[in-house]
């Protein structure tokens, strides 16, 4: 004897109510999270941020070095290992600062050619992992400023400005929240 | 005759599959954009080092005049300094708070303490016994403190200093007390190195007019607020930033009153550089410089 089918659909009615109540929820709390603006500076992988009650925002995009437990890289390009800038001597990393120059060169020609004022401090957000010793963040920063000339003794064309206006990426405490 | 009542039907449901397919299209977009980590920049003036030509022209002048402070830190303590003069020294004992990724817990230890495991072959111990990754630890600490220390010389290893803290919840402290006197509600801890909360120390009471370190916060405990307040170690931090408020306050009419120049030891984590440089701008020194301890 064949089995009797059980009709599932008529007995059982599909009800998608409770679906809408879970679905409001994660609506309502994306919506409080929602970051219209974007964000202008994403986080670099393999490194943890230091939490700031700074709550400045990025007006624009700008040069990103990141310093991690491994490697200095500028704009996501490994450069040198953080290893060695510990190790270095001198306040002025050369192949941090051929890099910098490289770039800042470019800015300047495509400020240039926009008929905008080349002469602005070049702009750079350095990203540095919070457990880094202070010589390499200290080496770092100095190495920005001296972006306007190719070499660390001072030779070579000479731009309008480095690397000057800096800042560093931080967390926001409390994810921003009051 | 009378009319025969009907039972009232069942109200058909509302057709919600429209609504459901707005959602399903809404929140993969509203997922886009965002953020469950919010990140800010601290703007900085550079080193003063690279401010100058690469040349050995003598440094001018410094003005007498003006405040010249300057905000040190070693692997000691936190020190102030003004017009060539500093501050008594705010002595501190570093602890790593840890975040385990096996329990999602808070468990704090002394940088030697970590030191000792690693040494041994093992990474620092999770309150469910299991321990973390040795070679990874560092990721998993979540803030770097500093536990201010009382201490009657030099020599002496000090006792830590606690304090009445508000709390967020898991016995994290937030923001730290002061009284009327604006002195923090504070008293050396019990037992070796102090490390014990002093059974003398009590939680304030509803009804207590307190401030924080924050203007405009004096207020009466709120009955909801005095139970979620923590005895806590005082942080080197705090002590700081009270000084720091009250310099900013006293020498507001000096030219570079907004100047700070924040020195550290070649080995410092930048964490702490960070903290530091929150807490002067939060005391009005919105210009902070940077410089390396014994030149450089």
């Amino acid at each position: 004897m064949a089995r009797k089918m059980r009709q599932y659909a008529k007995d059982v009615p599909f009800s998608l109510t409770s679906m809408m109540d879970m679905m409001t929820i994660i609506l309502v709390f994306m919506i409080k999270n929602i970051d219209a603006e974007g964000q202008l500076v994403t986080q670099a992988e393999n490194l943890v941020l230091p939490v700031s009650t700074s709550k400045i925002q990025p007006k624009e995009v700008s040069l990103t070095v990141i310093v991690d437990a491994g490697h200095v890289l500028v704009d996501n390009q490994k450069v040198i290992t953080t290893e060695e800038v510990l190790a270095s001597k001198d306040l002025c990393i050369p192949a941090v600062l051929s890099t910098l120059y490289e770039r800042r060169k470019v800015e300047e020609e495509h400020a240039l050619a926009a008929g905008l004022p080349a002469d602005e401090a070049g702009q750079v957000v350095i990203q540095i992992d919070k457990n880094i010793p202070y010589d390499a963040m200290y080496k770092v920063m100095a190495t920005c400023g001296f972006a306007n000339v190719p070499n660390c003794d001072g030779s070579g064309t000479s731009l309008r400005q480095g690397y000057t206006n800096l800042s560093f990426a931080v967390m926001m405490k409390n994810g921003g929240e009051e | 005759m009378a009319k025969e009542l009907k039972p009232p039907k069942d109200p058909d449901e509302p057709d919600l599959l429209p609504a459901m397919g707005l959602f399903t299209i809404l929140i993969p977009m509203l997922l886009s954009m965002t953020a469950f980590q919010k990140l800010a920049i601290v703007e900085i003036t550079l080193p003063e080092r690279s401010m100058m030509n690469m040349t050995n022209d003598a440094p001018p002048e410094p003005d007498q005049q003006a405040l010249n402070l300057s905000l040190a830190i070693t692997s000691d303590y936190l020190v102030i300094g003004a017009r060539g003069g500093f501050q008594p020294n705010v002595y501190f004992k570093e602890m790593w708070t840890f975040r385990c990724k096996s329990d999602s817990k808070l468990i704090t230890y002394s940088p030697e303490e970590v030191k000792a495991a690693v040494d041994a072959g093992h990474g620092p111990k999770c309150q469910d016994g299991k321990e973390m990754d040795k070679e990874k630890y560092l990721y998993e600490i979540e803030s770097i403190e500093l536990w201010a220390l009382e201490k009657t010389s030099e020599e002496d290893p000090g006792r830590v200093i606690w304090a009445v803290y508000s709390s967020q919840g898991e016995n994290v402290p937030d923001s730290a007390f002061v009284d009327g006197n604006n002195s923090f509600i504070a008293m050396t801890g019990e037992g070796p190195g102090g490390l014990k909360a002093p059974a003398a120390l009590k939680k304030p009471n509803p009804g207590t007019p307190l401030a924080t370190l924050t203007p405009n916060s004096a207020r009466k405990l709120k009955p909801e607020d005095a139970q979620r307040n923590i005895i806590y170690p005082l942080s080197a931090y705090d002590l700081i930033a009270k000084d720091l408020i009250a310099i900013h306050t006293q020498f507001i009419d000096l030219e570079d009153v907004d100047n700070i120049i924040v020195v550290a030891n070649d080995d410092t984590q930048f964490d702490k550089i960070i903290s530091l440089m929150d807490r002067a701008k939060s005391a009005g020194f919105a210009k902070v410089n940077l410089a390396k301890l014994g030149g450089g």
